[in-house]
């Protein structure tokens, strides 16, 4: 916890946001956004923090992206957008690969110049509907004919939510093919932590000084925090409770994390800032006290986490354990 | 009478001659004892059980012979209805299994019975019966991703409503929605059932994905484990011996499958026979551990071993 007892106080200039259940859900008609994100953004522009958007989404390419999220009143550009496509080109162009390309129709143009030609590699993204028998079938016969196969996975999200429900993403399918072809994915996009330096690279912010706020435990929090960055989590999006039970964080702040998860509603970044400062001074004390009664939590991660959550206001839900 | 048994004969096979010059690697197995000659019964399946577990009629030796149903069908001209008959005068109990999910009961009846081969409903044990048996010992209701022509092994179980989800081959199903709805199901509680969970399989125009890929899909987005009731998983042999009234030590598995077959066979706890024709490939049964009890050349052959040696 000493990282996050004065470490809150050190600055925080720029901050990463996931898009999808943070900002808005996505879903077929186009998606709906979270209640108040909109008002937030503009606040953490107005108050002078530098940002990011760091997406796994890969249903459409940047630029129709970024002009749907402006017709929901999010004040954003391209320049301000990391996202798995660009980065997965350069790889390929890096490595000389040809891809073979299981992606929504919508990513394609990404790719466009890219030489697609007797492919030599399979590309996995969000395929949503085309993630057919017969398309996979295909990824699967090019796959296991190529002497050295190559599979990059955009993203390895296990699901996400959409305005009519939770749905598969491409980690399910991911996985699908690593155990058909028996090999190992690569992946591009969160959580892995080149994807992360990529951003970080864009924001123009060291890791110490950027914070990380996402609803996947494991992609956005973790991820970030492997690469040195502050996380939060947010109970929106596919947030389901419990889930930060199982989430491999090793770094200590997590409990801080999840304590603020469980004090945070919703995107407020002022709040917030004054709740970090908070959150630190409590997590602190408790430290002293943990110190002389040496009962408190045993040691566990879990057990800190149970003392902190009695500062929980009524309000909040007992989800269905999972 | 049982207690005898382990006291038996030598200790390894190294004595024995086996029909065909095949070779016999030391088995760590106790050999069957010789029983008391009996008179032959007619129909070794009217055996009188008492259940499983329960102590037999004085003097019967249990022993259950299990048959790897395809090893069976495939070459009919070896006599194998022939062989059937003679094993119906043994006092033997005897199981067909098959890891088939496209054809259901009835249908492989049918086709066994037109190639001659003298064979009830209730001795053919398929990794689909396999999966109904665990669907009732839950009750629980099933979403089922299986071929149309396996649904009539299910008849009788409610589907409305479901709180499973059963897996087998069925591309048909394998489309985006239907696994969604899968995937929610399994996300608010439901078990995951697999029939088996094989990667690929062959048909004219190539290689096709099997159910295991989509099963680990499944696994992997909802974080759980699936019960895979198909061979080679234990489960699997132990419910085609249910209702036999033999414990596995009592019971020989005859299969071409090296790993899946007699592997799995022999991790339940039963006696494994190879025989070399169908799937089997030159030195398969140096790839188990332990090897099997037996490899012989055909059906025919295991048969007569069995007849010879361990009765």
């Amino acid at each position: 916890m000493a990282g996050w007892g004065w470490g809150w106080a050190r600055a925080v200039r720029g901050l990463l946001l996931d898009v999808s259940g943070v900002l808005y859900d996505s879903g077929a008609d186009g998606g709906a956004p979270i209640a108040g994100s909109a008002e937030a953004v503009r606040r953490i522009k107005a108050s002078g923090l530098k940002l990011q958007l760091c997406t796994n989404e890969t249903q459409a390419t940047r630029a129709d992206f970024v002009r749907k999220l402006r017709a929901m009143g999010f004040d954003v550009s391209v320049a301000e957008v990391t996202a798995p496509a660009p980065a997965a080109c350069r790889l390929l162009q890096e490595r000389g690969l040809r891809p073979h390309l299981l992606v929504h129709h919508d990513l394609v143009p990404e790719f466009a110049e890219i030489d697609k030609t007797n492919p030599n590699c399979v590309v996995l993204g969000d395929a949503a509907e085309h993630f057919t028998y017969a398309n996979l079938n295909e990824a699967f016969r090019l796959l296991i004919g190529m002497e050295k196969p190559v599979l990059i996975s955009l993203g390895k999200g296990r699901y996400y939510k959409e305005t009519d429900g939770l749905k598969l993403d491409v980690g399910a399918y991911m996985k699908a093919l690593e155990y058909a072809c028996d090999i190992e994915a690569e992946v591009v996009g969160k959580p892995a932590k080149s994807f992360f330096e990529s951003a970080l690279a864009e924001l123009g912010v060291p890791a110490e000084q950027a914070v990380m706020i996402g609803d996947d435990i494991v992609s956005d929090v973790g991820g970030a925090q492997q690469c040195g960055m502050r996380a939060l989590q947010v109970r929106t999006g596919k947030y389901r409770f419990g889930h930060w039970f199982r989430g491999n964080l090793e770094n200590s702040s997590t409990c801080s994390a999840k304590a603020a998860h469980f004090l945070a509603g919703m995107l407020d970044i002022e709040k917030m800032m004054l709740l970090f400062s908070l959150v630190g001074a409590i997590s602190f004390t408790f430290q002293i006290f943990q110190s002389f009664t040496g009962l408190l939590c045993g040691g566990a991660r879990e057990g800190q986490v149970m003392t902190q959550s009695q500062m929980v206001p009524d309000g909040c839900q007992q989800h269905k354990d999972t | 009478p049982r207690g005898r048994r382990a006291q038996r004969g030598g200790g390894g096979g190294g004595s024995r001659s086996v029909p065909g010059g095949a070779a016999l690697a030391a088995p760590p197995f106790p050999p069957l004892g010789r029983a008391r000659r009996l008179r032959p019964r007619t129909g070794g399946r009217n055996h009188p059980r008492q259940g499983k577990g329960s102590s037999p009629l004085s003097g019967l030796p249990r022993l259950c012979l299990v048959v790897f149903l395809v090893s069976l069908s495939q070459r009919p001209g070896l006599g194998g209805p022939f062989v059937l008959t003679r094993l119906r005068s043994a006092p033997v109990t005897v199981r067909f299994v098959t890891n088939t999910t496209k054809e259901s009961k009835r249908d492989l009846l049918e086709r066994l019975t037109g190639l001659g081969f003298d064979i009830a409903e209730h001795e053919i044990f398929t990794s689909l019966t396999a999966a109904r048996n665990l669907l009732e010992q839950q009750q629980v209701r099933p979403l089922l991703l299986v071929d149309d022509k396996a649904l009539p092994d299910f008849t009788g179980i409610g589907t409305d409503n479901p709180n499973a989800v059963v897996v087998g081959l069925a591309p048909e199903h394998f489309h985006y929605e239907m696994m969604n709805r899968a995937f929610r199901l399994i996300l608010e509680g439901a078990p995951l059932i697999a029939i088996h969970k094989a990667r690929y399989f062959k048909k004219k125009d190539g290689l096709c994905l099997g159910p295991g890929p989509f099963v680990t899909g499944l696994e992997y987005a909802t974080d759980t484990k699936a019960t895979v009731v198909g061979k080679p998983e234990k489960t699997f042999f132990l419910e085609a011996l249910r209702g036999t009234g033999c414990a596995p030590e009592e019971a020989v598995m005859i299969g071409d499958d090296c790993r899946d077959d007699v592997g799995g066979a022999q991790q339940a706890g039963m006696r494994g026979i190879l025989v070399r024709t169908g799937k089997y490939r030159p030195a398969d049964e140096d790839k188990i551990n332990p090897a099997p009890y037996l490899t012989c050349e055909n059906f025919p052959e295991a048969v007569e071993h069995i007849l010879k040696q361990m009765l």
